[in-house]
């Protein structure tokens, strides 16, 4: 049976965890994420949830862990923030190259400051890790439970990231509706591994794994089956949002990208995360006064839906891009992919880049409204000064 | 949408106030978020929470700057924190004081009501925790919370014994919550905040005070060696406090071996 509860980001994490029965746990507390490995621990206490908690002495033990307990043919969790996520960047490799579907919930914590920002996941960008990013608790919740899905399809056989602000969602109440354990069991099955280190399937197991590898042909090649694994998952990210909401009443957008407003628009904005969630109020705010600018949320960074910004972007003139996140040297990450997808349109879009929101700034409705103005505005081609802004 | 700001100090419970508050108007069918600013505070330290209230999921996921209702649960928050800045005019401050609205320290165009929070506490809970107590004025005050959802959420978060203590805070502050009145020709208290952020200042936190009686005191240091804040010194074998550091956490008087120091709560 569904219910309702006031929570907290951490607990919805902690929520789609025990909804997914996940069998194997490790983390290291770090802050943001420190509560959700507390709610976890105590649900295995008090017997609701059927898991081996891990206690290790650091990251990245507990992924090494976890990438383990996957291989060995159980449903893995693990959760961190900002330098822990760092410090975990070598077994990340591993569990990709391994092809194993841990999933881990990452709770944003700078890289540089205690506050969130998204640098903790973008230097994760090259681990062939699946990134999804959420702007509410309840989409944790949901994120978390298709999360396991997604990895662990046999299209796809890649760990999964879902990711919310540290503080902003983690700390943060509000109602959340919380799906029935049988309502997510016919949705979600069981975890079967490809490759058990069962004695009687090992010679099988291992074959399967040189021949992603390409042990003895290609060395390439297990780089060019997690490219193919990562554009596979597209359309399995797509398959598995609808039919989550088929089940529980709620997707988000197309799984990849949510046009929030985008009919008739001149210019878009793009954001993640809880940005996108501010930007809704700051985009029902300009449309009311006749002005026709639309929100992109991103949901999935990586596989990153190039296809999708095609689309939009031969319908717009302008894509202003709202980066919480920098590549210094280069500039924004999404605003780089983005720019990326545009470039063999016939007819491009113009591109603005603003940062916003690093190291926990806060970002206003008004810092919204003023960048999608700005991207309206260039959209009806008048010059600006510059067409990247710090808010 | 309703939005408002707590104030209070760290051990005062203005998150989990907060949270509680959240869950209570949720069982009336609100939508709500309850945000609590983390930093690295300590206990007595200035904390700011705020809620939002609202008929449907609520987007903005930034602070709030402009409240229609101020909650503070410090007597004395008001004079280092500027605690009615951006409130609404007209709009309501709900503070932790033992007189009436009009002797709260505050004034502006807004009304202002009281409950004396830390003598309830202090009585039914034994310790100077101020959130439920200051739920039940909220709920008497601004009517958008019934009494009933409030308990029922209070014993939510503490099932219990501790629960019913509780109940029992937010109960007697529904009965004690003094009416909102007008302060707009009242001149409120100048704020004066800390000069820099290490400004030591702490002596507007104590809600008990020690006092070391000399004749007792027999120099053994205890008191200054566990002493937290470095607010005792030691003068001619004698120990003594230097009340702009002290905070009022009651390590010395735990500490003293022969009863030499007091605590006794401040007076407003």
């Amino acid at each position: 049976m569904k219910h309702w509860e006031v929570m907290v980001g951490n607990k919805a994490v902690a929520y789609a965890a025990k909804l997914a029965r996940v069998q194997f746990i490790s983390a290291f507390p770090i802050t943001p994420q420190t509560t959700i490995v507390q709610y976890l621990a105590d649900m295995i206490a008090k017997g609701e949830l059927d898991a081996e908690y891990v206690t290790v002495e650091g990251e990245l033990t507990a992924q090494t862990a976890a990438l383990t307990a996957a291989a060995a043919g159980v449903r893995a969790f693990t959760a961190t923030s900002g330098p822990g996520l760092l410090y975990m960047h070598h077994p990340m490799h591993a569990t990709s190259g391994a092809r194993l579907p841990v999933v881990m919930a990452v709770v944003h914590r700078s890289v540089k400051g205690m506050q969130p920002d998204h640098s903790d996941m973008m230097a994760q960008r090259d681990t062939s890790w699946l990134m999804l990013e959420c702007e509410n608790s309840q989409e944790l919740l949901d994120t978390g439970i298709m999360a396991f899905k997604i990895a662990e399809d046999s299209r796809v056989r890649l760990p999964t990231i879902f990711a919310g602000d540290g503080y902003i969602l983690s700390y943060t109440a509000e109602p959340v509706e919380v799906p029935g354990q049988e309502e997510v069991d016919a949705f979600l099955p069981p975890y079967k591994t490809t490759f058990p280190l069962l004695p009687e399937q090992a010679e099988e197991s291992r074959r399967w794994l040189m021949e992603q590898w390409g042990v003895g042909q290609d060395p390439q090649l297990r780089w060019k089956r997690q490219q193919e694994a990562m554009e596979a998952a597209k359309s399995v990210i797509k398959e598995v949002n609808e039919e989550f909401g088929r089940w529980f009443g709620r997707s988000y957008g197309n799984g990849l990208v949510e046009e929030y407003r985008c009919e008739d628009a001149e210019a878009v904005i793009v954001g993640m995360g809880t940005i996108a969630s501010t930007a809704r109020t700051a985009i029902d705010n300009l449309q009311k006064q006749g002005k026709r600018v639309g929100l992109v949320k991103l949901k999935s960074f990586k596989p990153f839906p190039a296809e999708e910004f095609q689309r939009i972007g031969e319908k717009v003139r302008a894509i202003g891009v709202i980066d919480r996140n920098i590549s210094c040297g280069s500039g924004g990450i999404v605003f780089g992919e983005i720019r990326n997808s545009l470039y063999d349109l016939d007819e491009r879009p113009k591109t603005l880049e603003f940062y916003a929101g690093l190291c926990g700034k806060e970002v206003r409705v008004e810092d919204i409204e003023r960048m999608a103005e700005k991207t309206l505005k260039v959209a009806r081609g008048a010059r600006v000064a510059s067409l990247v802004g710090w808010v | 949408m309703i939005e408002v700001r707590f104030h209070g100090r760290g051990g005062q419970g203005a998150v989990t106030g907060v949270r509680v508050l959240a869950t209570a108007l949720y069982f009336e069918g609100k939508f709500t978020q309850a945000i609590p600013m983390y930093g690295t505070e300590r206990r007595g330290a200035p904390v700011v929470a705020f809620l939002r209230v609202g008929d449907h999921r609520i987007n903005e996921r930034d602070l709030v700057h402009e409240p229609d209702i101020v909650v503070v649960l410090d007597p004395l928050l008001g004079r280092m924190v500027p605690v009615t800045e951006g409130l609404k005019e007209g709009g309501l401050v709900l503070i932790n004081h033992p007189r009436s609205g009009r002797e709260a320290g505050l004034g502006g165009r807004f009304k202002v009501a009281t409950v004396d929070a830390t003598n309830i506490a202090l009585e039914t809970l034994g310790r100077p925790i101020t959130n439920t107590a200051i739920l039940g004025a909220f709920a008497k005050v601004t009517g958008m919370v019934s009494l009933e959802s409030l308990e029922k959420a209070v014993l939510k978060q503490w099932p219990g014994r501790i629960g019913e203590m509780n109940v029992r805070a937010v109960r007697r502050a529904y009965e004690a919550a003094t009416e909102p009145v007008d302060v707009s020709n009242v001149e409120g208290v100048k704020v004066a905040p800390p000069r820099s952020r290490f400004e030591r200042d702490v002596s507007s936190w104590r809600v008990f005070r020690p006092e070391i009686d000399e004749e007792k005191c027999i120099g053994c240091r205890r008191c200054y060696i566990f002493c937290p804040e470095v607010a005792i010194t030691m003068e001619e074998k004698k120990a003594k406090i230097n009340y702009k550091y002290c905070k009022g956490c009651g390590i010395c008087y735990e500490e003293c071996p022969v009863g030499a120091v007091s605590f006794t709560q401040e007076r407003l």
